[in-house]
């Protein structure tokens, strides 16, 4: 077992046909992932990795029993590839396009909670389990980075994740599921969303939450654990807490407005809460090692 | 993308939201004109992007036209001011707050307004929520107007004001709509002595990823805080204008922030914040050529690219060093994808390729101070 996806998951690639599509198709399938079928319009018929493609998500699920949607699709389309999804009855999505519209990222979000159903991303690496499964586009072949092991790691970050990832394992650790919940301002699912997934998973240990400026989703994680919803040690690492207010830094998401969003009151909500946080990326190993030994 | 107030006050008027008469001035002599039309007392609203205008002295209120004129040539000549907008002086009896953005947890828009406007509304959130009132508002089936109706008797509004309130309510949120808007906000609203609704001032944010859409507005100069910020833009570099002595030229939003972080923890101050990853990493020499240009000691490279493979950023380096012959040091610290022949192409270079990012930091630091050579 582990969270969102695991060995048996059947997956179903949405724009499969494209340079990202069928490249990270065939890396998916190398990990073990469970590609079932693919979908681009005016593309039934081909194969990408020895994979079916359909015209539409409805002609492929009339065909497969999917689990799972994973989408290489450019921004502009991916509100309709989602409620394509969603239509066929699909109730796990993964976006990792980086530039989805405010408003229409604010009505998938909308679309996916009131059927129930998980979007991850935009703007994300996506969602891995090393040495089980992946849905989007890690480089799961360098083990100083993806290894299996029983830390969940959550995060805002693509690079970041990389370079706070491997000071976990580092220091001894692995990863049992990592999510990507993407550097937009409006993720379709938030961390402590997922953390009762987290709570439940029997291989996390702990988690690592990877967090910057701007948002209250860090807040939001301080919450689930006053409140008893995860009960589990948390270690954080949040960028960009000596960065000037009003400027962007980078991610859409990451900017301090009217004296919100800032890193020192994240660092207070999660403090307070009873995780810890570590200044530096070499310390979220340390603070581990300490807390689990 | 924010736009000026001008600009903002076009499309209220378009939408049917009052606004003051007034006109914009680039000159001194455009402005003695605009007073001649619209008459005095005025306001003179200088048309730059950072808040606290007021508080900075950029909107003086005037009674004269020798008055306008020391002003005008004030704020044109000593603040650098390119354009003000020229305004009649309305007479307030009170003021009103009023946005529409959107709540990223409960995936609505939302309308937030409150009877007590003008003020920084934060503070007020913070200091007395109980004056704030909300509406969220469903963005698939938008705005009803009984949902305005409710919000205008929370707010303690009646008659003709109420009325007013409530049809620049239902104008502001097609806005927010039509716009592909962050944030549509009138702070002040006002409500004048002779019972009128008039937006004192416009905020208007367009979010960057419908700008493909959004095409009245093109990012022009006066858009960015300096021009290299301008220029890195033109080549879709994110980029920002620092003042510090270490150039960062780095991979992925998080991590080029936490490099910045880490610089300041040891003592260091930053000169430029540039993103070279993602869709940027063979763009090696413009990011560099960026980085030469500003008087920083050290260029530090860190990446630890998924995508972006190791080895291409390595090779951009090592051309852009051999084409642009930089005059400081180069700081590398290139991981991920392939980056066992990232290492080997460095070194080949004659560079001394670091794998961990704060030895990195620190090592950009101490050259930085002088306290060592590459």
């Amino acid at each position: 077992m582990s969270i969102f996806i695991d060995k048996d998951t059947k997956v179903l690639v949405q724009g499969m046909t494209g340079r990202e599509g069928s490249f990270w198709t065939k890396h998916m399938i190398d990990m073990g992932t469970q590609v079932i079928a693919g979908v681009t319009p005016g593309k039934e018929g081909q194969e990408v990795a020895g994979r079916p493609v359909y015209h539409s998500v409805r002609r492929a699920v009339n065909d497969y029993a999917i689990d799972a949607a994973m989408l290489f699709v450019p921004p502009r389309y991916t509100k309709d590839a989602v409620f394509e999804a969603l239509d066929g009855g699909i109730r796990k999505i993964v976006t990792v396009a980086d530039g989805i519209p405010l408003h229409e990222m604010v009505e998938i979000r909308a679309a996916a909670r009131s059927c129930g159903a998980v979007v991850v991303g935009g703007n994300t690496s996506g969602v891995i389990s090393p040495g089980k499964a992946m849905m989007g586009m890690f480089p799961y072949w360098i083990d100083r980075v993806y290894k299996p092991g029983t830390i969940g790691v959550m995060t805002r970050s693509g690079s970041l994740t990389n370079e706070v990832t491997s000071m976990v394992v580092r220091a001894g650790f692995g990863v049992s599921s990592l999510i990507g919940i993407g550097g937009d301002p409006v993720p379709g699912i938030r961390f402590a969303e997922m953390l009762p997934l987290y709570e439940t998973d029997p291989e996390t240990q702990a988690v690592v939450i990877i967090g910057e400026l701007g948002g209250t989703m860090e807040e939001e994680v301080a919450e689930a654990i006053v409140e008893g919803v995860f009960t589990k040690p948390v270690v954080a690492f949040l960028g960009g807490r000596t960065a000037p207010e009003g400027k962007r830094m980078g991610h859409a998401g990451a900017i301090v407005t009217g004296g919100k969003g800032t890193v020192k009151e994240k660092v207070i909500a999660l403090t307070d809460a009873g995780a810890l946080v570590a200044e530096r990326p070499r310390f979220v190993g340390d603070l581990l090692k300490g807390l689990l030994g | 993308m924010r736009l000026f107030e001008y600009q903002g006050k076009e499309v209220f008027h378009k939408q049917g939201i009052p606004i003051p008469a007034g006109k914009l001035a680039g000159s001194v002599d455009d402005v003695i004109e605009v007073l001649k039309k619209i008459g005095l007392p005025c306001v003179l609203k200088s048309q730059v992007l950072c808040g606290g205008r007021g508080k900075a002295g950029l909107i003086p209120f005037v009674r004269t036209e020798e008055e306008a004129v020391i002003e005008a040539e004030r704020l044109f000549t000593k603040e650098q001011i390119p354009r003000l907008l020229v305004e009649e002086a309305v007479d307030i009896d009170r003021e009103i707050y009023l946005s529409v953005t959107v709540d990223p947890v409960d995936a609505k828009a939302v309308i937030i307004a409150s009877a007590e406007g003008g003020i920084d509304i934060e503070q007020l959130a913070k200091n007395d929520p109980d004056k704030i009132v909300k509406e969220p508002v469903d963005m698939t089936a938008g705005l009803s107007p009984f949902q305005v109706n409710d919000l205008v008797y929370r707010l303690g509004l009646t008659g003709d004001v109420a009325k007013q309130v409530k049809h620049i309510m239902m104008s502001l949120y097609r806005i927010f709509a039509v716009y592909d808007a962050e944030l549509v906000e009138i702070n002040p609203l006002f409500v004048t002595k002779q019972g009128s609704v008039i937006a004192g001032d416009s905020k208007l944010m367009i979010d960057e990823n419908s700008m493909y859409r959004q095409q009245t507005y093109k990012r022009t100069r006066e858009y960015y805080d300096s021009d290299m910020e301008f220029e890195a833009a033109q080549d879709g570099i994110p980029y920002l204008q620092f003042d510090g002595d270490i150039s960062l030229m780095c991979a992925g939003a998080g991590l080029t922030t936490t490099v910045y972080d880490l610089i300041h923890y040891e003592g260091g101050s930053v000169s430029n914040y540039l993103e070279f990853g993602g869709p940027n990493y063979r763009k090696a020499i413009r990011a560099m050529e960026l980085c030469l240009r500003n008087k920083s000691k050290v260029i530090l490279i860190v990446t630890f690219g998924t995508i972006a493979r190791a080895d291409i950023m390595a090779e951009g380096v090592v051309d852009a060093i051999k084409r642009l012959n930089p005059d400081r040091p180069i700081i590398t610290c290139i991981r991920g994808t392939n980056e066992e022949e990232a290492v080997r192409i460095l070194q080949e270079a004659g560079l001394d390729p670091v794998f961990d990012t704060e030895e990195a930091v620190r090592k950009a630091v101490a050259i930085a101070r002088g306290e060592c050579q590459a």
